[in-house]
């Protein structure tokens, strides 16, 4: 009767946590705690050079040893260590990014929304142009201008990526001008700057945080992207997307080398979608594309 | 119909304009070229004929019509890294680039429209569920890594096809594949739903109940309105394309203008660099410009 009671509650719990998305929101929170605690949990110094020990398999193969858990590079440097530290850079980078994309496109789209005319249609013109673009291309070519750096990722991914915000938010803001409270807070006299903050933007919110989560993703492949093709974080800071390129010529003989880090872009990327997706079916429905 | 052509041609001319100022005040600001080109010992005069030889003394403005006069020319000026003409680098890597593109469009149409096709009519059973799978799979996993798995399950230990390079057809097999893939899941996504809308229709509904068999429902009534809203994807899927390119032709060794624009941005070979970026850019505004026109040719109800 006891462990009746027990199991109905277990199963009760597992029923309620299925509604959320449990294993995403667990990889994100291990994620974002490598990257604040990375000294403290990493094993070895990331870029601490071991030649003699160099190409040691992960612990489960033989020749392998649980003092190297994943391990180690061409340079006898630690994987694991090295991951651990990368995901610093992915998320650093795309906190940045985001936080940058959000502001200006949010700014934009409000101001462009709410006065309409001539202004709106030049900036749309604009973002037209910006999402046409590929960003992977504005990248390499700022690359080429100001050399691989942490800045110029950051810079490189936001040149283009206000626009998808700027789209959206105009889009919204030109459904909710024509709200009655909107006309009622201007009845009363408050001015089109406190209309917006005030009035309008909380309305957005929802909106915004579905973008912000679903961007996440992206600006992480794009950035293991160039840091792949050799312009993105210079090393020898660890990056996921350096680390697979470092791999790539010794992959029949040293898998593990470019097979760990993709795993952690893949599973990053994949549980930020799918958390984006989760959070956009419960703030925005309208926005599902089925 | 003409009018909206010409208004749209102006503003892609202008678009095209300002990105070719961006890139030419990028070029000025990525340090002095005089620099990179003159040997170590070279005087201060010899600098300042360097400079006048490049027409660097000239004022910004002068430079910059300078510029896009010998561009329209298709002179783009000197690659720094082989010394060679900047069109001539490009025109010998376009082709490739060309073949290779235009392969995995084909197939990545192809294959997403059965995918998505099949999951919208199997809607919510384990064939929708798995093709949904597939394209979340696809939207997260980096595609350079699926690139080098391939190479090395086919190339290296399988030993079916080459690792790298141009050659015969099976040098083909391995780049397009992965490179269609790069399109594949949103494709796949855009299909689907935009299937799933029409197959709700009264006019499919009134096929079936004339008694149509469900293959030619599906496949000509039903595919032909769905495919509409996909135009407008064309211009986002032909520059998925263009970064896949440059990603996947670097991972084989491809001698595309894909690996070029990877390499020329290592080795900072800024001229080569600028020219990609402005035909890219070209590129892209006149795919952008066909699909608003084909839109509004094949959909009647948009006019501007």
């Amino acid at each position: 009767m006891k462990e009746d009671n027990f199991w109905a509650k277990i199963t009760r719990f597992w029923k309620k946590l299925r509604r959320y998305p449990v294993i995403p929101i667990a990889i994100l929170f291990v994620v974002v705690f490598f990257a604040i605690f990375a000294n403290l949990i990493s094993p070895y110094s990331p870029e601490e050079i071991a030649l003699t020990e160099r190409l040691t398999p992960p612990f489960f193969m033989s020749g392998g040893s649980t003092s190297h858990f994943l391990g180690t590079d061409a340079l006898g440097r630690d994987v694991l260590s090295r991951i651990i530290f990368g995901a610093r850079v992915s998320l650093s980078v795309s906190l940045v990014v985001i936080a940058i994309c959000s502001a200006i496109g949010t700014i934009l789209g409000m101001i462009a929304g709410y006065l309409g005319g001539g202004f709106d249609n030049f900036l749309m013109r604009f973002t037209d142009a910006a999402l046409a673009f590929p960003a992977l291309l504005i990248a390499l070519l700022l690359g080429a201008v100001f050399g691989p750096s942490f800045y110029t990722v950051v810079l490189s991914l936001s040149v283009l990526g206000w626009a998808p915000y700027a789209r959206m938010i105009r889009g919204e803001i030109i459904k909710l001008r024509e709200e009655d409270f909107v006309a009622q807070a201007r009845i009363i006299g408050s001015s089109s700057a406190r209309i917006l903050v005030k009035h309008i933007f909380p309305n957005i919110i929802n909106t915004l945080v579905v973008l912000m989560t679903m961007s996440v993703g992206l600006v992480i492949l794009i950035e293991a992207s160039l840091s792949f093709l050799g312009v993105g974080i210079p090393p020898p800071t660890p990056s996921w997307g350096s680390m697979v390129s470092d791999g790539r010529n010794l992959f029949a003989r040293a898998w593990w080398i470019s097979l760990f880090p993709s795993l952690a872009i893949g599973f990053v990327v994949l549980s930020g979608n799918l958390l984006g997706d989760w959070i956009r079916d419960r703030m925005d429905p309208r926005l599902r594309q089925l | 119909m003409v009018r909206f052509i010409i208004i749209r041609l102006l503003q892609a001319l202008i678009t095209l304009i300002v990105i070719s100022m961006v890139v030419f005040a990028l070029a000025r600001a990525s340090g002095d070229p005089v620099m990179l080109m003159a040997p170590p010992m070279a005087t201060l005069d010899d600098l300042q004929a360097i400079r006048e030889y490049l027409g660097l003394n000239k004022s910004l403005p002068e430079q910059y019509w300078t510029f896009l006069k010998n561009s329209t020319h298709g002179d783009f000026g000197t690659s720094i890294h082989n010394r060679q003409p900047v069109s001539k680098v490009i025109g010998e890597r376009l082709p490739n680039t060309i073949t290779l593109g235009l392969s995995a469009i084909l197939l990545g149409i192809s294959v997403s429209l059965f995918l998505g096709v099949t999951a919208a009519v199997k809607y919510g059973t384990w064939l929708d569920s798995g093709v949904k799978l597939i394209a979340i799979l696809g939207q997260a996993l980096p595609s350079f890594w699926l690139a080098i798995v391939a190479i090395a399950i086919f190339s290296v230990w399988l030993g079916w096809l080459p690792t790298s390079g141009t050659g015969g057809p099976d040098h083909y097999v391995l780049p397009v594949l992965t490179l269609s893939f790069f399109m594949l899941p949103i494709m796949t996504r855009l299909i689907r739903s935009s299937m799933l809308e029409v197959l709700d229709s009264e006019y499919v509904k009134l096929a079936r109940i004339k008694g149509l068999s469900e293959k030619i429902v599906v496949w000509k009534h039903a595919l032909r309105n769905a495919i509409i809203p996909l135009l407008t994807a064309a211009g986002i899927t032909f520059g998925t394309i263009v970064t896949g390119a440059v990603v996947i032709e670097t991972v084989f060794a491809w001698p595309g203008i894909g690996r070029l624009m990877a390499e020329s941005v290592v080795q900072r070979d800024f001229p080569v660099v600028q020219a990609l970026v402005l035909l890219v850019a070209i590129v892209v505004l006149m795919v952008n410009l066909l699909v608003d026109i084909m839109y509004a040719y094949v959909d009647p109800r948009i006019r501007y």
